[in-house]
């Protein structure tokens, strides 16, 4: 049997809580499964750095700051398919709930006016990413290929359309399936 | 009558059957064509807000609301294709790119919610628009409801409830465009309102997680609790409840829509007071011992009260039960006649003479929803029974129908009526001005109350009465206060308003009272003053309850029972309609029934 050269894929970890990586360690046994069609570069479970040119990309996570905004594009730029794991990268979901605030009252109320905040500063070092003003999914940064939704998507929805993906057919939602929450 | 024209539509390639003045959602749902809705809901005045619900009809370019649109015969419709798949499915992204949605945080994100639903059928992953990410703001100062404007579409279910079904219009639309917003009075928090009834008929109409239940939020999803149709027993209305329930506790209840006294409508007593208030719940029998009531066995208990009943004959004891008791007990306490001398009911002031001549108002709410004048007589619907008191409302406010009430305490019922008065005037001008306004009446309705029979009421009666001698006279309905008290009466239970006067008259040395669930029970038999002091004096009292209250301070022993969620059995409404109590909790701790209580202590 000749070997299929494997599918090189990346994902990434934006402005969310890591619960979509963790649901797509929930696929358990399967990941043996789609490892043999698969090759993992950089991912948050990973640890690499600098994103190689891969087949694949996916998203967990809204864009937040710049760097998840540098991320993203360069995610794009790299990658043939983009994958939006999760309602973050979808919607925004929850790190958008600070869009209803101005970001000066977000920064005070996390950093300074937290009941367990003693003498607080809102950090400003330039090693710190700038805030965005408003949090944005990623569809409106970049061309988004196909939506994992769920927050987080199960492993069964992960692996749904990842498969479909990998046949080369777009993954179809409808009420069995998908799940928003 | 004569019988609406039947008329036939085609629909998705099937012929519809329907009548004229129809809808088409109307004649396609009841043909088993679903066609997707989010405004729509039965019972309430058409919207067409919403656009889910739209239809081809052959001949026209346009879509049109098939909620809003009556059906013609012999026309052609379409409600499921291509176009109108898309259509749909970009009203819902546009729905959800204007408020904020987040599924997560909501308290009906499994399965509860309508729009989430809908979303889901449409196959909807991402949307193509930019969220607006708006910021609205979170009502939580209601005594038990909660509203989240973020998450409303502004479907006007609620809007239309409240004033349809409830009919005190306390919610209404502001703003204007994209600012609309649900608004409360004029534009204050429910926690300020002045009009809200706290009936919840809002929250069960709303069709996402803007308006919520506070105390079943995040308790569980309704979709996955388990559900009991069973009946309110806090009032002789009789309503149908469903209760949700999860691990052995009630999650929410709702009104039964198929329940053909209530139709799904409740008040804030069925549909919160009964779950959503913490109350001192008794769990074990207890008995006094050097003054203080301690638990004991069930064993112990019934040991302590036959070695009391062993030293007095029958005619000295006396058994004193809730009006609100099932009509299974009359069993029972007809087994009891030769072991206990004084068996009767305790009920409200003046309602013995309520349930002297028992009789049910067959029909009485087609009476009240058809009326177009309605007295009421020493009766206080809003605060007692608040699904009555809707009706009333309704009455006056979409139909015209004239209201006077004569009641010496003032309620909400107040400012829709054309006269008020305290059931005392007797001055001829007065009774001039209620023949003025009753003159036309057709079909009048006499709504009467415990209070009514006091000399003066019976004379305002008749006075009332006599004001359609000439005609058919009004349907007079008795609206006792006590849940049971009229069928119990009618099968031989005697009535007891003067406690005091019960327990002196008969020289009674031992007394079991029966309380049960209900929570107006302590106070009903404290009223008079004097009776504290007369069970403080008798060898042995008894007393049967779910909930701690003054009368169980005052007794010896003290067994408990269940509470309506627990219980079983039938009710006897105020319409003469025998509906069903069903368990949906196994009793908490160890709580007996009623009967099986009664049967133990005098066997």
């Amino acid at each position: 049997m000749s070997e299929k050269p494997k599918v090189k894929v990346a994902t990434v970890w934006l402005g969310g809580c890591a619960g979509c990586h963790m649901s797509f360690l929930d696929l358990d046994e399967r990941l043996f499964d789609l490892f043999k069609l698969i090759e993992l570069t950089v991912s948050p479970i990973s640890d690499l750095k600098e994103i190689p040119v891969v087949d694949v990309g996916i998203v967990e996570g809204a864009v937040c700051n710049a760097e998840n905004e540098h991320v993203l594009r360069t995610l794009r730029k790299q990658c043939k398919v983009l994958i939006a794991l999760g309602d973050c990268a979808i919607t925004g979901n929850v790190p958008a709930l600070r869009n209803q605030k101005v970001l000066t009252e977000v920064l005070e109320r996390g950093y300074i006016e937290t009941e367990s905040t003693h003498a607080g500063e809102v950090p400003n070092d330039a090693s710190v990413p700038v805030l965005c003003n408003n949090v944005r999914p990623i569809q409106e940064f970049v061309k988004v290929d196909a939506n994992i939704p769920g927050c987080p998507p199960d492993a069964d929805a992960i692996w749904y359309a990842l498969t479909e993906l990998l046949a080369g057919r777009q993954p179809k939602w409808n009420p069995t399936n998908v799940r928003y929450d | 009558m004569i019988a609406a024209k039947e008329i036939t539509v085609t629909i998705d390639g099937k012929k519809c059957v329907g009548t004229q003045g129809q809808t088409i959602l109307e004649i396609a749902h009841a043909n088993g064509i679903m066609i997707p809705t989010l405004c729509y809901m039965k019972n309430l005045s058409p919207w067409g807000g919403c656009r889910m619900c739209i239809v081809e009809i052959s001949g026209s370019p346009k879509v049109v609301p098939s909620c809003a649109t009556p059906a013609t015969d012999g026309t052609t419709v379409v409600a499921h294709n291509d176009r109108l798949r898309d259509l749909r499915k970009l009203t819902l992204e546009l729905l959800f790119s204007e408020r904020n949605h987040i599924c997560p945080i909501c308290p009906l994100n499994k399965g509860d919610c309508g729009l989430q639903h809908q979303g889901y059928v449409h196959g909807i992953d991402a949307i193509r628009y930019p969220y607006l990410y708006p910021s609205f703001p979170v009502d939580l100062t209601g005594k038990y409801l909660g509203f989240d404007h973020n998450r409303c579409i502004l479907c006007t279910r609620c809007v239309r409830t409240c004033d349809e079904v409830e009919g005190v219009h306390t919610l209404d639309i502001g703003n204007r465009g994209v600012k609309n917003q649900i608004i409360v009075d004029l534009n204050t928090t429910f926690g300020k309102s002045t009009t809200c009834t706290n009936c919840g008929a809002c929250v069960s109409a709303c069709p996402t997680g803007a308006l919520f239940d506070k105390n079943a939020a995040f308790h569980g999803s309704l979709a996955k609790c388990h559900e009991v149709h069973t009946t309110c027993t806090e009032c002789a209305v009789g309503c149908g409840l469903v209760a949700y329930t999860k691990e052995n506790r009630i999650v929410d209840v709702f009104g039964d829509n198929d329940s053909p006294v209530n139709h799904g409508h409740l008040c804030a007593r069925g549909r919160y007071e009964t779950w959503a208030i913490k109350r001192d719940r008794i769990e074990h029998p207890l008995v006094r011992k050097n003054g203080t009531l301690t638990p004991v066995s069930w064993d112990e208990a019934l040991q302590v009260i036959r070695t009391a009943a062993g030293k007095f004959t029958a005619p000295q004891k006396g058994l004193l039960v809730s009006g609100k008791l099932p009509n299974e007990v009359v069993g029972t306490l007809t087994k009891l006649r030769s072991r206990v001398g004084q068996i009767g009911m305790y009920v409200a002031e003046h309602e013995a003479s309520l349930c002297g001549e028992p009789s049910f108002a067959v029909d009485a709410f087609q009476r009240l929803n058809d009326a177009d004048a309605i007295i009421v007589l020493g009766a206080e619907p809003s605060r007692l029974q608040g699904v009555v008191a809707a009706r009333i409302r309704t009455a006056v406010r979409k139909r015209g129908a004239k209201l006077v009430i004569l009641d010496a305490r003032s309620t909400d019922l107040d400012a829709y009526a054309d006269i008020v008065a305290p059931v005392v005037s007797v001055e001829r001008a007065f009774w001039q001005r209620v023949a003025t306004t009753l003159q036309d009446a057709k079909r009048p309705v006499l709504l009467y109350g415990p209070k009514a029979l006091t000399p003066l009421g019976i004379t305002a009666m008749d006075k009332l009465i006599q004001l359609f001698a000439n005609g058919t006279g009004p349907a007079v309905i008795g609206l006792p206060t006590t849940t049971n008290a009229l069928a119990l009466a009618g099968a031989g239970i005697t009535p007891v308003d003067d406690v005091a006067d019960w327990l002196t008259s008969h020289s009674l040395q031992m007394v079991q009272i029966v309380v049960s669930d209900e929570v107006e029970g302590s106070a009903k038999i404290l009223r008079d003053r004097a009776v504290a002091g007369l069970l403080l004096a008798l060898p042995c009292v008894v007393v049967q309850a779910a909930y701690e209250s003054r009368l169980t301070e005052l007794a010896q022993v003290v067994l408990p029972t269940l509470v309506w969620s627990e219980k079983s059995g039938t009710i006897t409404n105020f319409e003469g309609r025998q509906l069903a109590l069903r368990p949906a909790l196994t009793p908490r701790g160890e709580g007996r029934d009623d009967q099986r209580i009664l049967e133990s202590v005098f066997a």
